[in-house]
């Protein structure tokens, strides 16, 4: 099949072709176009568009577009998992959700600045990807060090910093974990894949999760964040209940003044009402 | 002039001949051989070892062997700092220093496993330093989205 997307890639226009040719159609051709004339080529060709808006083959929320093309022909190769939020990371500029997105973002924006051609930037670019799937598949645990003296240095630090933290009763993840979810408390954020993100078990990860969150699990946190934050946007009086839902990451109306009034004991309406009455009492 | 090192690069073996080659000396000629002959080999066809234990040119403390070229021929330009820490964070596995060094360590080590041929390694090694080297320099800013919404 020919697939076509805008002209330009950067991340997941290189991404994708890399899935499609290795994992879903070896013959694949791939077609670069300015963006207002991906429709209209596509259906000249006879391609499968991709990347665009309004097309099947594109972003889902706060997923991409090689997330989509991973579910749809249900590609089940753990290190692949491991490759999609990695583009995930660095096509939606949330370079925290892997340590790895920053440096493929880097690299990536770079060959395109070098590189004017998009079929050469192509081939480049699918060795990056390639390389990738190599080391997740072969090296994710294995770590570079020049010679013995520095696996010393290392291993004193590892646990001069091991103690450190053991005095302050909070491990590094659970730190890095709430910057993580207060950054993200919007989107869909699931358990595994934070565990997977923090290299951490994901049971490992739910058992300790309470101790050092006030006893709640992972659910219940998130669930109390997005009400705080719920909370804060129904006070500012710029949006409406639907968009409030939306912008806390729940993924209905009906759901969130659920819990919303699980929390608070009100709906969001009533809360609204009652907010507003309080405030107009003040200033009067 | 040659310059010698261990066989079988990742990141500072191949940061370094990039960095050589683009701005310390454009005749660079690089070879690698297996660790236990880099010294005599080097003797032998009059080359500057590098990146091993003994030598000059090596790590030093904390710092490792792009470390020291930047250091020795007093390189200022700030990208080329910018990318010493990234190089130093992923060749000494110091993660923190660098937000980009996990990945490069990642793409790095991967192509080492990709590529067997040295030299095919450092072709293509290249091309991934003057891409962090553009990034640097005109792209660093740039942020990348867009989002399209499910009805």
């Amino acid at each position: 099949m020919k697939w076509i997307t805008r002209e330009s890639p950067k991340i997941d226009r290189i991404a994708c072709p890399w899935l499609i040719r290795n994992f879903v159609d070896r013959e694949a051709e791939f077609i670069y176009v300015p963006a207002e004339m991906v429709r209209e080529k596509a259906k000249d060709l006879d391609a499968i568009p991709f990347d665009i808006p309004g097309v099947e083959f594109s972003h889902y929320e706060d997923k991409c577009t090689f997330d989509y093309i991973i579910e749809k022909y249900k590609l089940t190769d753990p290190a692949l998992n491991t490759l999609a939020v990695i583009v995930r990371g660095a096509d939606t500029d949330r370079h925290d959700i892997a340590s790895q997105a920053s440096g493929l973002w880097a690299i990536s924006a770079g060959l395109a600045y070098n590189i004017k051609d998009d079929y050469v930037l192509l081939e480049r670019g699918m060795m990056l990807y390639d390389a990738l799937y190599s080391w997740a598949k072969h090296l994710q645990k294995e770590k570079h060090t020049q010679n013995p003296v520095d696996h010393i240095f290392i291993d004193v630090y590892n646990k001069f910093i091991k103690q450190k933290s053991l005095k302050r009763k909070t491990p590094d993840w659970v730190r890095e974990l709430r910057q993580i979810i207060q950054d993200q408390v919007d989107s869909n954020l699931n358990l595994t894949e934070v565990s997977k993100s923090l290299d951490i078990n994901p049971s490992y990860l739910s058992r300790e999760f309470s101790k050092h969150f006030n006893n709640l699990s992972f659910g219940e946190y998130i669930r109390k964040l997005r009400i705080e934050k719920a909370i804060e946007l129904i006070k500012q009086k710029k949006y409406a209940l639907t968009e409030i839902a939306y912008l806390t990451g729940f993924s209905d109306q009906s759901h969130f003044t659920r819990i919303f009034k699980q929390h608070t004991g009100k709906s969001p309406s009533a809360y609204r009402k009652e907010w507003e009455k309080g405030n107009a009492n003040t200033k009067g | 002039m040659k310059w010698i090192t261990r066989e079988r690069p990742k990141i500072d073996r191949i940061a370094c001949p990039w960095l050589i080659k683009n701005f310390v000396d454009k005749e660079a000629e690089f070879i690698y051989v297996p660790k236990d002959e880099v010294f005599n080999k080097a003797k032998e066809l009059q080359a500057i070892p590098y990146d091993i234990p003994g030598a000059e040119y090596t790590h030093e403390g904390d710092f490792c062997t792009f470390d020291y070229i930047v250091k020795k021929h007093r390189l200022l330009d700030p990208s080329i700092l910018q990318i010493a820490r990234i190089v130093r964070a992923a060749d000494t596995n110091s993660f923190h220093l660098a937000p980009q060094a996990a990945g490069l360590w990642a793409i790095s080590a991967g192509l080492s496993v990709n590529h067997k041929d040295d030299h095919a390694m450092l072709a293509i090694g290249m091309k991934i330093y003057d891409a962090l080297y553009s990034w640097s320099k005109y792209a660093q800013d740039e942020t990348h989205t867009w989002q399209s919404k499910k009805i």
